[in-house]
């Protein structure tokens, strides 16, 4: 049996897997394992196994993930959460939604000092949906929020995403970061107009809030001061080149309970809360990063990505065709792979076709990415997706992912503009750089 | 004798979170005690190297925790069109495959951290010994390992053991 076809019967096991419930990261440990013992050997599959674990289990780079968990569980149980958010309130939640849309700014916000789309889903996910649900929003409309907002990390600069692209292709970060701006800041507005539209046919799932006074706003917005001082001084030291992303969480995480401490809310019991829950979020995200990297061996020894890529080349289509099949492709292999290890499967294949092609390498990578954060909220396997039902177990898979679909829609909307209109991401690197 | 199996299965995994919690209490402290130090002109040697061995007792002295409170992400998608027996096999499938990796990780981080011990391996910075963590990192695994071996037996024959959440 040749190697594409084994890896096809392993996605298909996958899937028959995740379809009896088996979590994902163990459906992904075992056909993972299974495959690359088959195409390799058993050795190398046990080998994987323990340095994968211990390797992920150590990365100085993932260490950011459980320190803002801490941080935005602590904001939480303290109350620090609920201030911002009865300030965002006064201000916009007058309007239908409006809590959503500030959600959607907060995870902007969010992806300028984390980079990274399962922190910002997970920070978001733990300040933002409990307050949402004291406002009666809908559930499908505060998770999707929260699942889409969330993937505004890999878009907005500092993004790990454009740093793997810039290493994989060569091409130059600075660019790369600034190509993701005007994007990015079109992809949040996106949001927030889906967010408008979707209140505006249904009231129900964002009702409006009554009116608040200006005395009102400004005593809201005084309550919720300790939080952005810990935002802004947190963001303002990676600008100010202060912090390392992960000393920003650490700083933000230990503000964060010192403000507890000061304001009398931080209880032993409540410290003990937060930890131990930041303890079991991470197991739980670190298993499922623990087991892609066990399933991408595999996926490479299958030369399932290669054959797609390797397909789309062989198409004798216009240049813009053979964009949209990539992206495509991108989107169906999105479903099933961690992003950055689809990343370093494809790009050596697809980025000689778009040399070929003549298309503009820094407007593919701002595209690539853009696909990746769909990927990230596509059902079966969404990452953000997973990130947010663990941070509210109570709502059911199947309605996450309903509340999802039509941010996914918007996003697929802005991939469309972006693909018709390179201008808005070849404009800041071409007029600043050159 | 499942019950006070389990009972004794629960303190383990509370020690293992216990443990976990104090790993993400030593990243956050060193790191922001670096943080402070380097402003003042002595920053803490090796804090990366104690934050990331940190983070490799806070991740895995978490995953019995995980399993306990039924933190472990599942597709839930279809569960409404499935009939009972093929929900409670599924259950069981999902626990003993979970016991399985988790014995397989300690399996494997056993040997490796043999391999650790006869060639010294140790962080960059200040030489912590990495197989001090393995090993850490192979008790929790086979704690969680024994949870999961547990439900599956509790499962299977039809008792239900205690079931916690994350703020107990």
């Amino acid at each position: 049996m040749s190697s594409f076809a084994i890896g096809l019967i392993g996605m298909g096991a996958l899937l028959i897997l995740l379809v009896l419930r088996v979590p994902v990261a163990f459906a992904m440990f075992a056909v993972g394992f299974a495959g690359i013992a088959i195409l390799n050997s058993p050795n190398a599959a046990m080998s994987l196994l323990a340095s994968e674990s211990f390797t992920l289990a150590s990365s100085a780079e993932l260490v950011v993930g459980p320190l803002y968990i801490l941080m935005g569980n602590h904001a939480t149980e303290t109350g620090m959460s609920r201030r911002l958010y009865d300030a965002a309130y006064a201000v916009i939640g007058s309007i239908r939604g409006g809590l959503a849309s500030a959600t959607v700014i907060g995870c902007g916000g969010f992806a300028a000092l984390s980079g990274s789309s399962v922190a910002s889903a997970l920070t978001m996910g733990r300040v933002s949906l409990a307050e949402m649900d004291r406002f009666d929003y809908d559930p499908r409309l505060s998770t999707g929020v929260v699942a889409a907002g969330g993937t505004l990390g890999i878009l907005i600069p500092p993004s790990t995403g454009f740093v793997i692209y810039a290493i994989l292709t060569q091409e130059s970060i600075g660019r790369l970061f600034l190509a993701g701006v005007l994007p990015g800041l079109l992809l949040l507005t996106m949001f927030v107009l889906t967010v408008s539209l979707l209140c505006h046919i249904n009231p129900k799932l964002g009702p409006a809030g009554p009116r608040t006074t200006l005395a009102e706003k400004a005593r809201a917005m005084t309550g919720a001061t300790p939080i952005l001082l810990v935002i802004v001084l947190t963001i303002g030291g990676i600008y100010g080149g202060l912090f390392s992303p992960v000393e920003a969480a650490a700083v933000g995480a230990g503000l964060v309970i010192l403000i507890g401490i000061l304001m009398r809310r931080l209880t032993p019991r409540v410290f003990w809360n937060a930890a131990k829950s930041s303890v079991v979020t991470t197991a739980t995200v670190m298993l499922i990063l623990i087991a892609a990297h066990m399933m991408n061996p595999f996926l490479a020894l299958s030369q399932i990505p290669q054959e797609f890529g390797a397909f789309l080349a062989d198409l004798s289509l216009p240049p813009l065709a053979v964009l949209a099949l990539i992206l495509a492709a991108y989107l169906v292999l999105g479903c099933f792979l961690e992003g950055f290890a689809m990343l370093v499967l494809s790009l050596p294949i697809f980025i000689p076709v778009i040399h070929q092609l003549g298309i503009d390498p820094i407007w593919f990578g701002v595209l690539v990415v853009l696909t990746l954060e769909m990927g990230l909220i596509s059902p079966p396997v969404g990452v953000n997706v997973f990130i947010v039902k663990s941070v509210a177990p109570g709502v059911p898979l199947g309605r996450i992912f309903a509340g999802v679909m039509p941010f996914w829609l918007a996003m697929l909307v802005t991939l469309v503009i972006l693909m018709l209109f390179p201008d808005i991401a070849l404009l800041l690197p071409n007029t600043m750089i050159g | 004798m499942l019950s006070g199996l389990d009972s004794f299965a629960g303190r383990l995994i509370g020690l293992s979170a216990l443990v976990g919690t104090i790993g993400l209490t030593v990243a956050v402290a060193v790191i922001l005690a670096d943080v402070v130090g380097r402003s003042l002109g002595s920053p803490i040697q090796g804090a990366q190297d104690i934050s990331q061995m940190a983070m490799v007792i806070l991740v895995f002295g978490g995953m019995a925790l995980c399993d306990r409170v039924g933190g472990h992400v599942s597709v839930d998608i279809f569960e409404k069109f499935m009939p009972p027996a093929m929900i409670r096999a599924g259950d069981i499938l999902s626990a003993l495959l979970g016991a399985v990796i988790f014995l397989g990780i300690a399996w494997t981080v056993w040997e490796s951290a043999a391999l650790s011990r006869m060639l010294n391996l140790s962080t960059n910075i200040i030489n912590l010994p990495k197989a001090w963590f393995q090993y850490a990192m192979i008790a929790m695994s086979l704690i969680t390992a024994l949870g999961m071996l547990l439900r599956a037996a509790s499962l299977t024959l039809g008792q239900s053991l205690t079931r916690e959440t994350a703020r107990s």
